[in-house]
């Protein structure tokens, strides 16, 4: 029984391998109730980017109209997950002298402060995604909230993620073209950051990666807060073309066996252990070496981190991040896929785990982004994250009364 | 911090400006189906709101119109009996008496605002309220004005008559009221009658001196009882009551003044005029000064002189206790 004070909200993740649609109840705007799950194999996107508008349109819509078919409602609005190579972020810091005599911050203080945090210009035809505001500093010294408190010199620094307009609205068209609006964005990594990691884990300082099929998101959190963001256009797929190359197999034939075989650290000794490649000794199986399988998704998965670990640059320190390294995404379903990490990152390195709340049957690693989109939404994260929303006029709530269905 | 802080503009395009409509052929089949049929439930939505003011507006137009025929349709009998309820005086044969109702008057189809005016023409009735008890009761609940004094009004041809006096200054001839009760309230002087309509327009200042009757009536009853007439003739302009007593032709109070005061004053007054002077011997007694009771009497100082001299002050603390807890 769905209340009428309630609202019906789609966490949507486009992604290379499928689609992934949860349905959730949302009551006074803080409790969640997951009501209805769709997943489809995606078609069309490349490396997170809408390559085959139409091909992306009719899978992504397959996903929801199951997601809808199963919670037994119509979704009223849908938040979605965004990704892919397209997404650049830069840092951008600004700071004012105190303007009132007794050196007391004001909210004009910190209004002009984040005013010039935000001002850097963005290159033609970009659009800002996500603007994560870091700490306060007042003097130097980290605060949480600066009003009222004392001080000559107020900084703040914005993490600024931003994509290609056209690139980010194809995504929302793609839901568009299903008569749903996008009401947020959020960032995968930051979704999965969100669910992964606790409070205590952020403030320890911890490094969440999402390696998917064609796309890899990271997350650096520090003192509680997001310190870098990214996203990388390799992943399991990377794998898997290796594969296909390295053993003269098909690509579906690698995702077979990098599926059942592929580690993320190499552990055969024998050179003379073999696998089958489709196990049923049927006309054109063939044997494969384990060791090479295993030689060839390690090699990958290993670059994929460094290359991960070369991105994050300075900010990326091991006595900072002591809560360690989570993995997510369906190629961390690798086994070995720790072991590699916590060599990469000299650090420890585990599986993320979903929180208690979350339901067994979607705790595979494949729903960390979606269920993060509403667990980012509903802590509030946009407080932080995103600029302020438009509020909608009597007449678009008027309107919205007779288009909503 | 909160997000109203944070929330501050950001210069150049964010995502929310990004158009979203997506035009009719980039939709999918199932987006169309989608669209449609949000389109019907809008259609199917407004269509319901049309056809609802339109079955209001029927309903509104048969009730006034038709009246006849909505009674025919609820089945309502013809009213066989009027229930009272009431906190007054007034009865049932008084209600049946001024309502009137045809011997076949539907339930269903008495008009009860009309029927509600006719109840409160009469001065006495303060509120009524007037409900359908299916099948065939008319629930009539009244609250009715209780008279604190009588006022003499003349007609053209020269009669008079005896009106009552409420609370809030309405004047009415009043019904079933106890005749000795009545005997008992003291007469109204100073005061125009103004007519309006059938009856009188209210007597302006009537809460002040309501609320004098009513202090003497509660704390000094012995006082009360002698009061004959209370005029109102001073009462705009210098703010003062005048009452005629039984045995003191002028006690003058002020609307300004604490009325428990003035007459606990007024009972030490008269009470050491007696001590000293038996017999009525005030002519006036003037309460409307604080700390000050000027007192005239009936007799001039010689023909006091053969009897002992009123030493008169107000009585020390012990003895104003006493007379206080006397009243």
């Amino acid at each position: 029984m769905i209340s009428s004070s309630s609202k019906i909200i789609a966490a949507v993740e486009i992604g290379t391998g499928k689609i992934a649609v949860l349905v959730g109840e949302i009551a006074r705007g803080r409790s969640l109730n997951i009501i209805g799950v769709g997943v489809a194999p995606a078609h069309g996107v490349q490396k997170g980017e809408v390559v085959d508008y139409k091909a992306a349109c009719e899978a992504t819509h397959q996903a929801l109209e199951l997601a809808e078919k199963r919670a037994g409602a119509r979704i009223d609005e849908v938040w979605l997950a965004q990704t892919g190579g397209h997404l650049e972020a830069f840092y951008n810091e600004a700071s004012v002298n105190v303007k009132s005599a007794d050196n007391t911050v004001t909210a004009l203080d910190i209004a002009s402060v984040c005013a010039l945090a935000k001002e850097k210009e963005l290159p033609a035809g970009r659009s800002r995604i996500h603007e994560i505001r870091r700490p306060f500093r007042l003097d130097g010294h980290a605060v949480p909230d600066p009003e009222h408190l004392s001080g000559r010199r107020l900084e703040v620094g914005y993490w600024i993620v931003h994509g290609p307009e056209s690139k980010v609205s194809d995504n929302i068209h793609v839901v568009g073209g299903y008569h749903l609006e996008v009401r947020e964005l959020v960032l995968a990594s930051l979704a999965s950051g969100s669910l992964l990691t606790t409070a205590e884990e952020r403030t320890q300082g911890v490094l969440v990666i999402d390696i998917g099929k064609g796309v890899t998101d990271y997350v650096l959190y520090r003192d509680g807060h997001v310190l870098v963001t990214g996203t990388l256009p390799v992943a399991g797929d990377h794998v898997t073309n290796d594969l296909s190359i390295g053993l003269r197999v098909t690509h579906s034939q690698a995702e077979m066996l990098k599926f059942r075989q592929a580690r993320g650290t190499v552990q055969t000794r024998d050179k003379a252990d073999k696998v089958w490649l489709n196990g049923d000794a049927s006309f054109g199986d063939r044997q494969f070496s384990k060791m090479a399988i295993e030689t060839i998704s390690a090699a990958r998965i290993i670059e994929l981190l460094e290359v991960v670990r070369r991105k994050l640059g300075p900010a990326f320190a091991p006595e900072h991040c002591g809560a360690g390294v989570i993995l997510t995404g369906g190629t961390s379903r690798m086994p070995g896929i720790e072991e590699a990490a916590a060599r990469v990152f000299s650090l420890p390195a585990r599986r993320g785990e979903p929180p208690a709340w979350v339901k067994e049957e979607l705790k595979d690693p494949m729903f960390s982004t979606v269920l993060g989109v509403f667990q980012f939404g509903l802590r509030g994260a946009y407080e932080h994250a995103v600029p302020a929303r438009r509020k909608p006029g009597l007449l678009s709530s008027l309107t919205k009364i007779f288009t909503t269905s | 911090m909160s997000a109203a802080k944070d929330n501050h503009a950001s210069p150049g395009r964010s995502w929310r400006d990004i158009r979203q409509e997506v035009s009719a052929p980039a939709m999918s089949r199932k987006g169309r189906r989608r669209q449609v049929i949000a389109w019907l439930k809008a259609a199917a939505l407004a269509t319901l709101a049309v056809v609802v003011a339109w079955g209001g507006y029927l309903l509104a137009h048969e009730w006034i119109s038709n009246r006849a025929a909505l009674t025919t349709a609820v089945h309502s009998k013809p009213v066989r009996d009027i229930a009272l309820i009431t906190d007054g005086m007034l009865t049932q044969q008084w209600v049946h008496g001024v309502l009137q109702l045809p011997r076949s008057a539907s339930l269903m189809a008495l008009e009860l605002s009309a029927l509600r005016d006719k109840l409160l023409a009469n001065g006495q009735v303060r509120t009524a309220v007037l409900t359908r008890s299916f099948p065939d009761t008319l629930v009539v609940t009244l609250q009715e004005r209780t008279p604190v004094a009588r006022v003499q009004a003349g007609d053209e041809s020269g009669t008079t008559r005896q009106l009552l006096v409420a609370r809030d200054g309405v004047v009415y001839d009043g019904a079933n009221y106890d005749k000795a009760m009545l005997a008992g309230l003291p007469w109204l002087d100073g005061i125009r009658l103004v007519r309006a309509g059938r009856g009188y327009a209210a007597i302006d200042g009537m809460s002040d001196v309501s609320s004098l009757l009513s202090t003497a009536q509660l704390q000094a009853p012995h006082l009360y009882r002698d009061w004959i007439i209370v005029s109102l003739g001073r009462l705009a302009e210098r703010d003062e009551i005048i009452v005629k007593a039984q045995d003191i032709p002028e006690i003058v109070f002020s609307r300004k003044r604490d009325f428990y005061k003035q007459i606990a004053q007024l009972n030490a007054v008269i009470e050491e005029t007696a001590r000293v002077l038996p017999g009525p011997v005030l002519r006036s007694v003037n309460l409307s000064l604080e700390g000050q009771v000027p007192v005239q009497m009936l007799r001039s100082p010689e023909e006091l002189a053969g009897t002992p001299q009123p030493a008169f002050s107000f009585p020390s603390s012990a003895q104003r206790k006493d007379s206080k807890r006397d009243l």
